[in-house]
């Protein structure tokens, strides 16, 4: 027999976490913009990116793309701690007993609710080791002067972090379309490390998404 | 989606109120008895009306169903009604739509869950139009069924 009274006795039942509207909190009076756990949280204006890069560019050149990539690799691993902690105590169950589906559309609910565009995974070769993500509106595609390569170095660094965290793998998301080169959608690629190093070269080649797919895929 | 009370304070940064929006918002005012009256109704007969429709599912599905399968479909009725409530309240169908419906139909395994669901529903319904009045299920059925629309279609 099911009984309705157990289901309730916790009284919260969650549902979307990254819900825009719940999630987003504030002492406005204090100047602090807060999310449901009382992290803290600022607006970025697309603006102050745009100058990092610029800076950055101006002042170290072609390692500015290293520079950002480490970034987004600290900020990774910092974001991976909160956003599990939040999940589980949010769900009220650890993470390995979190269903996939609930998992994936956090993070990508996480990504639209903080203006960070959006977030897809592309399955198609999951089943030989690389799993795609493309993302849309891009905060962080912003060409570095005299440099016609793919730039989201922030969002390939918090997706290499990110999911080697997850898997306990060393993995790479190498990025290989890019909104800031007139794509459509910034492409990773998503796999271990020593697979994935190739890509820088093949990118400086001039290799495109499909070439280096297949060249991966092959090797 | 912005409520329509919302807009209407929108509105007001701008200039007063026109009559017909000031008449918008009587007319809502007007209908909040009404709504508290059933939001206070559907808290306080939450967990024997949700038995019942446990009840009678369980009976009819003998064991065709699992346990934990028929629980996680109880819980999902448990927050449609819950967010449903609130949305009659707000008179807001986006407060259903946007905060639960969305979520739910992109974690939720709809195919597997579809019979369970429409019977779920269908005894929700029939529960729901025992306890309620005519103009109480106005309010409320049509939030309903966009659950199901959106969960089960």
């Amino acid at each position: 027999m099911i009984s309705v009274a157990d289901l309730l006795r916790e009284t919260r039942l969650p549902a979307n976490y990254f819900d825009y509207a719940s999630y987003l909190r504030g002492d406005l009076d204090l100047g602090l913009l807060e999310n449901r756990r009382g992290d803290r949280l600022i607006a970025i204006p697309q603006t102050l990116v745009t100058a990092l890069y610029k800076g950055l560019g101006q002042e170290t050149g072609q390692a500015a793309r290293l520079v950002l990539m480490n970034c987004g690799i600290w900020w990774g691993k910092n974001f991976y701690t909160r956003f599990t902690e939040s999940l589980e105590e949010y769900y009220g169950i650890p993470l390995a007993e979190m269903s996939m589906a609930t998992f994936t559309e956090c993070l990508k609910e996480c990504w639209t609710t903080h203006g960070w565009g959006a977030l897809e995974f592309d399955p198609e070769y999951q089943s030989r080791g690389l799993l795609l993500i493309r993302t849309k509106n891009s905060p962080y595609g912003i060409q570095i002067q005299g440099d016609r390569r793919p730039s989201c170095f922030l969002e390939a660094g918090i997706l290499t972090s990110f999911f080697s965290r997850l898997s306990g793998q060393d993995l790479l998301a190498a990025q290989t379309t890019c909104e800031s080169l007139g794509d459509p959608q910034n492409t990773f690629i998503l796999g271990l490390v020593k697979r994935l190093e190739i890509c820088e070269a093949l990118l400086a080649e001039g290799l495109g998404h499909d070439a280096i797919i297949q060249r991966l895929l092959n090797d | 989606m912005k409520t329509q009370l919302q807009e209407l304070l929108d509105r007001a940064q701008e200039r007063y109120l026109t009559s017909q929006d000031l008449k918008q918002f009587e007319d809502y005012v007007a209908s909040l008895p009404d709504r508290l009256a059933l939001y206070r109704l559907l808290r306080d007969q939450e967990v024997a009306l949700l038995q019942r429709v446990a009840d009678q599912a369980e009976a009819e599905l003998k064991d065709a169903v699992g346990v934990e399968t028929l629980e996680e479909g109880i819980k999902n009725l448990i927050l449609v009604l819950r967010y449903g409530a609130m949305a009659m309240l707000l008179d807001d169908e986006g407060f259903l739509k946007q905060r639960l419906l969305s979520w739910l139909e992109r974690v939720l395994p709809i195919q597997q869950m579809r019979q369970l669901n429409e019977m779920l529903y269908r005894f929700l319904n029939q529960e729901l139009k025992q306890r309620l009045t005519p103009r109480q299920q106005t309010l409320l059925l049509p939030l309903i069924t966009t659950a199901q629309v959106t969960l089960i279609y």
